[in-house]
């Protein structure tokens, strides 16, 4: 499979992995796949021949993850701001882009014993109309599948997206379907674009370079971040183990900075709720005050209807968002 | 079979902690010595010693004395090639020092940055707000004298969204507290004005993108987004510190921020000083 390099591990390379296996693994692992063209003047190639060597690298770490039982993968395939290279090396990238999706294609029935599930984040109308095409047709021809899941951000950026889920928001708002106090942490993360995986628990940024670029700004709050200074092409499993690694090490205290995390979100909502529930009672109440009791059913019918509410919306924008793919392929198999 | 792995891990993970406690004792010891090049050696002998794999850019501290290269600071900050117009001080201890969080925000603003943020993600700063800022006026007195008290000013900005333009005097620095209430949440609010303003019928869904989702989220026009943030403590994530703003930001870890010098901070400023934005070019 062109994605998806077939192999084994080594017996090195195997016992590692039991070794690493035995403490908490990563489940989501996003990968910032910085340094082709620094390894293509390195190697005196043609700055194309540094992608291609890096698609490549893709395929043998997409590898190593599912033999480390690491079942979803984030990549950061184009930024936004990439559209500012040169015309020829954005027209070369989109081309690479348009071939390896055709191909992927072409490879339904390994993808479909694999069970791997592809899914492009970003705005996808900024990318030409045919590469949309066979976007929209990879990733709904592996939307039910549900092994491992490739997540690939292709005119990303995180600012965007989180631009995006707000402007969702506000349409759900305009549609009726939720209140602008419905609005909350937990709901903006159901409007981004990696609203169907959970937030990565390891991001590795290869080349050295320690910032996080406009990646997953929002869903990384909590992850583990892990800068190494080797080029994407030149991507080791022991550069993968070292990350692992990592992420072990850091990983109680993590846990207990989102718990604690999650719990004040909790108050928040329970806060937010209450406040909802006294004005309304406010208005709509006849002046006397209510017992404890009643206030409590209030609160509960409340947060009930909200959540209604809010399961509507959400119902709604995937809706949204598969009509927009779905209209796209049978654009392409118009065309 | 699945038990010599287990054991053979808990083996690996007692081997990096150890690795990790002797770099501290080493750190803290070798900052009572003055051999600098000695203490380089070792600490570099050490890092690799478990492992062979490529380290990550961690800075190996070096010792050195805390006062008494006071007047180089400013001239410190003027040789660098690029200095940070906003730096974030990422606290991710379990127990700050103030002292020490005091002095960094003066060597800071003596070495010539302008905006100074100061985080932990358990909100203690926040709380604590007018403690930090006792601790700095006072470590500023300590640390400049008198003299150069009058010549950097500070300027706590509350939160609580300052409207003004401040007018940036030459050496007046702004020092921001900050907690995870300015990150995420910070940008819920700012998603519930715009929703609101959409109910209202003020605005339509389609007027709202990043220009309007930042400038509302921007403190005030002419605060930068942070350049560079010094992380401290052995955690390695951002632990919430303002998603929105950090898009850019350079991550620099230091191992802790408890008994930290000068020449740690000015390290971890050259090393900024040497990296590259492409800006996606």
């Amino acid at each position: 499979m062109s994605w998806i390099r077939e192999g084994e591990l080594n017996f090195i390379e195997k016992l590692s992995a039991n070794i690493l296996k035995a403490g908490p693994m990563p489940k989501h692992v996003a990968f910032i796949m910085d340094g082709n063209r620094r390894y293509a003047r390195k190697r005196q190639v043609e700055r194309q021949e540094g992608h291609t060597q890096g698609f490549d690298k893709l395929a043998e770490t997409l590898r190593w993850c599912l033999n480390l039982s690491i079942h979803e993968v984030t990549v950061y395939a184009f930024s936004i701001e990439n559209f500012k290279r040169s015309k020829d090396e954005v027209d070369g990238l989109m081309e690479l882009a348009k071939q390896k999706f055709i191909r992927l294609l072409e490879e339904q029935e390994n993808l479909e014993k694999h069970g791997v599930c592809i899914r492009v984040l970003g705005d996808l109308t900024l990318l030409p109309l045919d590469l949309q095409q066979h976007i929209a047709r990879a990733v709904v021809a592996t939307r039910t599948h549900n092994k491992c899941f490739l997540n690939v951000c292709f005119a990303y950026t995180s600012r965007h997206e989180i631009a995006n889920a707000v402007r969702e928001m506000a349409w759900g708002v305009e549609q009726g379907l939720i209140k602008s106090s419905d609005v909350s942490e937990a709901l903006l993360g159901h409007c981004l674009y990696s609203s169907n995986s959970p937030n990565p628990d390891l991001l590795i940024r290869t080349s050295g370079e320690v910032r996080l670029s406009d990646f997953l700004l929002w869903q990384t709050s909590h992850s583990c971040l892990v800068f190494q200074s080797v080029l994407w092409p030149e991507y080791s499993f022991w550069n993968l183990c070292d990350a692992i690694l990592q992420y072990q090490l850091n990983h109680r205290p993590l846990q207990k900075a989102r718990d604690q995390h999650r719990e004040g979100q909790a108050l928040q909502q329970h806060e937010a709720d209450r406040a909802c529930v006294a004005d309304l009672l406010q208005h709509h109440g006849n002046g006397k005050p209510l017992d404890a009791q009643r206030r409590q059913e209030a609160l509960l019918n409340y947060t009930a209807s909200r959540e209604e509410r809010v399961q509507d919306f959400l119902g709604a924008l995937q809706h949204k968002r598969d009509s927009f793919l779905t209209d796209l392929t049978s654009q392409a198999a118009l065309a | 079979m699945v038990l010599v792995y287990e054991f053979v891990w808990r083996v690996l993970h007692v081997l990096l902690h150890i690795h990790r406690t002797l770099i501290t004792l080493f750190r803290i010891r070798l900052r009572n010595w003055n051999g600098q090049l000695w203490s380089r050696a070792l600490a570099t002998l050490l890092v690799p010693i478990a492992l062979s794999f490529p380290k990550q850019k961690k800075l190996v501290p070096a010792p050195g004395k805390r006062v008494g290269r006071r007047y180089r600071w400013g001239a410190d900050g003027k040789s660098l090639e690029k200095l940070p117009d906003h730096i974030g001080l990422l606290i991710a201890e379990e127990e700050p020092r103030y002292t020490d969080i005091a002095n960094l925000v003066v060597w800071c603003m003596a070495v010539g940055i302008s905006y100074i943020s100061v985080y932990d993600n358990h909100g203690v700063f926040r709380r604590n707000n007018s403690r930090l800022m006792e601790e700095i006026l006072k470590q500023q007195q300590e640390l400049l004298g008198l003299e150069g008290s009058k010549q950097h000013s500070v300027e706590f900005l509350n939160n609580g969204t300052d409207k003004q333009d401040n007018q940036v005097l030459s050496c007046q620095a702004v020092v921001k507290v900050l907690s995870p209430d300015d990150g995420k949440l910070r940008i819920v609010q700012a998603a519930q004005q715009l929703c609101s303003a959409v109910e209202q019928m003020e605005k339509t869904s389609k007027d709202i993108n990043v220009t309007v989702l930042d400038s509302l989220l921007r403190e005030s026009k002419s605060t930068p987004d942070p350049d560079l943030v010094l992380k401290f403590g052995p955690i390695e994530s951002t632990l919430g510190f303002l998603p929105w703003h950090i898009r850019l930001t350079e991550f620099i870890s230091l191992p802790s921020h408890v008994d930290v010098s000068y020449e740690d901070l000015f390290s971890a400023l050259q090393h900024y000083a040497s990296c590259e934005q492409r800006l996606g070019k």
